[in-house]
């Protein structure tokens, strides 16, 4: 079982659009206020299973499942591994009516809950990690990579959550646009290898789509 | 099927797992299994067949996932997959005396109001899988983690077929499922929709689920289904570590909680199918009939009535105007404030009624149930005089709910107490009829009485009768007031039965109301009163209950009222509202002080003059330092939310004083269809409204034409539409284009972290808004 017992505060901050020099006392006590209530509705639940690939013609196929992987993004992040570890994290939904709630009685709050929330799922997807590297021994692996990412669609996610059982392990779903429910909720995929891997870079610079994405164009982000 | 007569057997032996089978035999991960139903018959007929020679009485089709939703695409039709599938089982079931089951598992999409699956949407997809397993000889629900999805099947089973029903349910080790659904809410909520017995499958090994079940009996009468996996899988090689005997003698270690139908999930197969009907063959059921509480619940929260317990009055239009406003403007978020004001001042059930006469009451109640159950956990009694209200809101009620109300009218409780029955609430029985509300106790008994037998004789439980005796008010009729606690005090003691009243009616016309609806609510508490309807957050009231359950020992050690008034000294504000003005509080963010600065303002300003003169001007500093970098997001609501406690008083005055109103103009907003982020577009809202919009808010996920709708209706020239996701940004441009060709004379702002100018543009959207801030300066631009 992970526990999560601190919120990384700067990072949630961060998502709010915290810059430096902002005097911040007035919500410091509402910031307490949103964590422990955070902290103690979410139930956080990971799942996740190993698989071969195999990378063809700009595909990576997940072995012995119905899952490819098609794109240039994944195929260059997975390009130097044998296997692929899905993942799946979730604080359930929990943290969900937690926000729905404060969306009624306390907007702040739940912009503060909702950010932080957004982090808690990354700091937990780090913790499974761990544990998955632990568990299976692995010696080399890649950073994590999401659908939606670079150019691996995510339409991809109501397959990824069959091929790893993610409904029935820890009641993930998806809805027709894709968007996963609960909402806090992240799938990944972690290339593995048995030999030491190169740096892979990441970010817009050598996504193949640099020149269309639309977050680029907000000065967002996909997280590639 | 007579499935009581196969109940005359000791035990219903049940089949093991069917993926577990099918992956040994090579099934890749992933794949749609039901399909080797039509590609691999005979190995499907095969495995079924292992089972029936192993003992099993029924077998589950092969029909677990074969549902619109996950089928779609796959090239087959859901009666296709779910009739090769029964026909499979069926064959394998031929010349033996087992049955073959229509096996029905989780949508694969969550229900409203987390999920986006509408509640109808998920019965109709279930009644498409039971019409296509017609020629099964029962009907099984497993692996099922929300009690809402569950209702959707088991009310589609019941009114599209008459075969028996199973439906169990996956828990984790903390008694609940992935959902939050408690053990005792399934059973309360399953035993009343009338399924034939229920219990628990999957996720754990039976040694785990032993505690399940013994939670599970002491909540239910029904036969109890057992189903474990071959105990937990090894994560790296995913092998189960439970062996049959083992397996077998943990399901004997049940046998004294009631299991009546026994087989294994995943993990399983015919070996430990076989040794644990041979070893239930050596021992008999435990027999023993349990008397089962007396309780409503919600899915994640039961109220057991062994105590008073408060239901909350305020979800009620009458003789409030703001209410009866929230209705007529379909401001759900105005009702679900109450809800959770009710819940946190101390209300353990909450009553709904939404009657009022101009609005469609049956679409509005149902609306409200499922908002409400979004948002707070506690069980619902819904509040209705029209038969056709009630049974919109049992079908879409979460749980097992209180019916409020029927009465001592034969025409009444033939209409009312049929739909209890089938849908499983509890009901409240006003003690009235066609010659009114008698004077005297003794008749008020009769009518209790007359009320409890006819419910009897259709079925519903006597836990699940309440009766209200009326309270009369004091200063009309003060004789009648001792009348209405005798009537019940008997209706407790002689019948059995619980009772229930509104008490705030008692001091109507006299001054001090509070005092004396706390005085006839200790009166009534001592008399057996069990279920005060109160305002709860009048504080008096909520404590007077829990004083009164902890002098009558229901509070054992204290431990509630401690936790409720153990450190009141701590709530003493460490400012004071003479300390600053209403400016100060909005740009620091002081929430509480806000409603006593206007109260006091208005005694020398005018509502528009203290918006106009104070809280724009407030506001828009606030917006400017947020524009600077000065403050940042969170603060700027802060303000906000500031600005709207001192809205909410004059808007109070206001409705007290006048119908003048405070608007500045209509503006729609809603996140558009297949999206449900929303928390970009409620802080829109906020900042509109506090700039004196009204914002008629569609909510999340929403339909073109409910947009277009409301846009016409509300003869609105201003429209903000949000989307997150470049997935939903499609939606967005379609619900522009069917604005635009119905000559909608409104403008379009939109907004969402995907959007780009050049985006908006390109859908034909008026105005790009790149934050809240900037979406007040459109409205002031198109609206003034």
């Amino acid at each position: 079982m992970i526990k999560i017992e601190k919120i990384n505060i700067d990072e949630a901050l961060r998502y709010m659009g915290y810059k430096k020099n902002i005097n911040i006392d007035n919500i410091s006590s509402l910031l307490n206020t949103c964590e422990k209530n955070l902290i103690n509705s979410a139930k956080l639940r990971y799942c996740y299973k190993i698989f071969d690939i195999e990378k063809s013609s700009e595909n990576i196929k997940i072995l012995n499942t119905d899952l490819t992987l098609s794109g240039k993004s994944i195929y260059n992040h997975l390009e130097d591994c044998n296997k692929a570890v899905l993942m799946a994290c979730t604080l359930s939904d929990n943290a969900d009516r937690l926000i729905s709630r404060l969306n009624i009685t306390d907007m702040t709050s739940a912009l503060i809950t909702d950010a932080m929330a957004s982090t808690m799922i990354e700091q937990l997807c780090n913790e499974a990690e761990s544990v998955i590297r632990k568990e299976l021994d692995i010696k080399n692996m890649t950073w994590r990579f999401s659908p939606g990412y670079g150019d691996l669609p995510i339409s991809i996610q109501k397959s990824f959550i069959k091929t790893i059982n993610a409904d029935k392990q820890i009641g993930l779903t998806v809805t027709d646009s894709n968007i996963l429910i609960p909402r806090k909720s992240v799938t990944a995929i972690i290339g593995v290898s048995d030999s030491p891997l190169p740096q892979k870079k990441r970010g817009c610079a050598i996504c193949s789509m640099n020149k269309t994405c639309q977050y680029r164009k907000r000065g967002l982000h996909c997280g590639f | 099927m007579d499935f009581k007569k196969l109940l005359n057997k000791d035990y219903i032996i049940l089949d093991g797992a069917m993926g577990t089978m099918l992956q040994s035999q090579g099934l890749k991960v992933g794949g749609i299994p039901e399909l080797l139903g039509i590609t691999e018959p005979d190995k499907i007929v095969n495995i079924h067949k292992s089972y029936i020679a192993a003992g099993a009485d029924i077998i589950y089709a092969n029909t677990f996932g074969a549902n619109s939703y996950k089928l779609a695409d796959c090239g087959y039709s859901v009666n296709e997959v779910i009739s090769a599938g029964i026909s499979n089982a069926k064959k394998a079931c031929k010349d033996t005396n087992a049955f073959a089951a229509l096996d029905i598992g989780p949508i694969g999409q969550l229900l409203e109001p987390t999920g986006t699956l509408k509640f109808e949407e998920a019965y109709e997809i279930f009644k498409e899988q039971i019409m296509a397993g017609k020629d099964a000889d029962i009907i099984v629900f497993e692996t099922m983690t929300d009690l809402y999805e569950v209702k959707a099947g088991v009310l589609a089973a019941k009114e599209n077929s008459n075969k028996p029903i199973i439906v169990t349910m996956t828990f984790e080790e903390n008694m609940r499922t992935f959902t939050g659904c408690s053990i005792s809410s399934m059973a309360l909520t399953l035993e009343g929709l009338g399924v034939d017995a229920i219990g628990v499958n999957c996720s754990l090994g039976p040694k785990e689920l032993l505690p399940i079940i013994e939670e599970l009996s002491k909540w239910t009468n029904l036969p109890i289904v057992i189903k474990p996996n071959a105990g937990l899988p090894d994560p790296v090689t995913n092998e189960y570590n439970v062996t049959p005997e083992e397996f077998a003698e943990y399901i004997l270690a049940m046998n004294k909680y009631g299991i009546r139908i026994v087989g294994g999930c995943c993990g399983t197969t015919p070996d430990y199918i076989k040794t644990t009907a041979a070893a239930l063959s050596d021992v008999k059921p435990a027999a023993e009939k349990k008397q089962i509480p007396a309780a409503i619940c919600s899915p994640t929260l039961t109220v057991v009535i062994n105590q008073p317990r408060i239901i909350g009055e305020r979800i009620n239009p009458t003789g409030k105007k703001l209410f009866k406003q929230a209705l007529i403007d379909n401001n759900i978020d105005y009702i679900l404030g109450q809800a959770i004001e009710q819940v946190q001042g101390g209300a353990e059930i909450l009553d709904v009624n939404v009657g009022l006469p101009d609005i469609d009451e049956k679409e509005m109640m149902v609306k409200v149930l499922k908002a409400v159950q979004g948002v707070v956990d506690v069980p619902l009694q819904i509040d209705s005089t029209i038969p056709e209200v009630l049974e919109a809101a049992l079908r879409v009620y979460n749980g097992k709910p209180l019916v409020n109300s029927v009465n001592g009218e034969d025409e009444t409780m033939s209409k009312i107490l049929p739909l209890v029955k089938k849908y499983g609430g509890a009901v409240l029985g006003l003690t009235l009829d066609k010659d009114g509300i008698p004077k005297e106790a003794d008749k008020r008994f009769e009518i209790a009485k007359k009320i409890m037998n006819t419910a009897l004789s259709y079925g519903i439980r006597k836990e699940d009768i309440y009766i209200d005796c009326l309270t009369l008010t004091a200063s009309a009729e003060q004789e009648a007031v001792l009348e209405t606690l005798n009537a019940l005090e008997r209706v407790k003691n002689e019948l059995g039965l619980r009772t229930v009243l509104g008490v705030s009616n008692i001091s109507f016309g006299l001054p001090n109301r509070e005092l004396i609806n706390r005085t006839f609510l200790s009166m009534a508490l001592m008399k057996g009163l069990d279920l005060p309807i109160i305002n709860p957050n009048v504080a008096s009231m909520t404590g007077a209950v829990r004083a009164y359950r902890l002098l009558a020992c229901h509070d054992k050690n204290s431990t509630e009222f401690i936790e409720n008034y153990g450190n009141t000294t701590a709530e003493i504000k460490t400012t004071s509202s003479k300390d600053h003005t209403l400016e100060f509080a909005i740009e620091k963010g002081l929430k509480g002080d806000a409603k006593s600065i206007t109260s006091k303002l208005l005694e020398t300003m005018d509502a528009m003059e203290i918006i106009n003169q104070i809280i724009i001007p407030a506001l828009d500093k606030a917006g400017a330092e947020f524009e600077a970098g000065k403050i940042f997001l969170p603060q700027l609501i802060l303000s906000a939310g500031v600005a709207q406690e001192a809205f909410e008083v004059l808007k109070a005055n206001m409705a007290k004083n006048s119908d003048n109103s405070i608007s500045k103009g209509k503006i729609v907003i809603a996140t558009v269809k297949g999206d449900v982020h929303d928390i970009g577009k409620n802080i829109v809202k906020v900042l509109l409204e506090n700039y004196g919009y009204d914002v008629i808010d569609l909510g999340k996920d929403v339909e073109y034409e409910s947009v277009l709708n409301a846009v016409q209706e509300n003869d609105c020239h201003l429209v903000g539409l949000s989307a997150l996701m470049t997935t939903t940004l499609g939606s967005m441009a379609d619900t522009i284009k069917l604005l635009r060709s119905n000559n909608c004379d409104c403008k379009i702002m939109v907004g969402g972290a995907v959007l780009t100018p050049e985006y908006a543009e390109k859908i034909d959207a008026d105005y790009y808004s790149k934050d809240a801030k900037q979406s007040v300066d459109i409205a002031k631009e198109v609206l003034g």
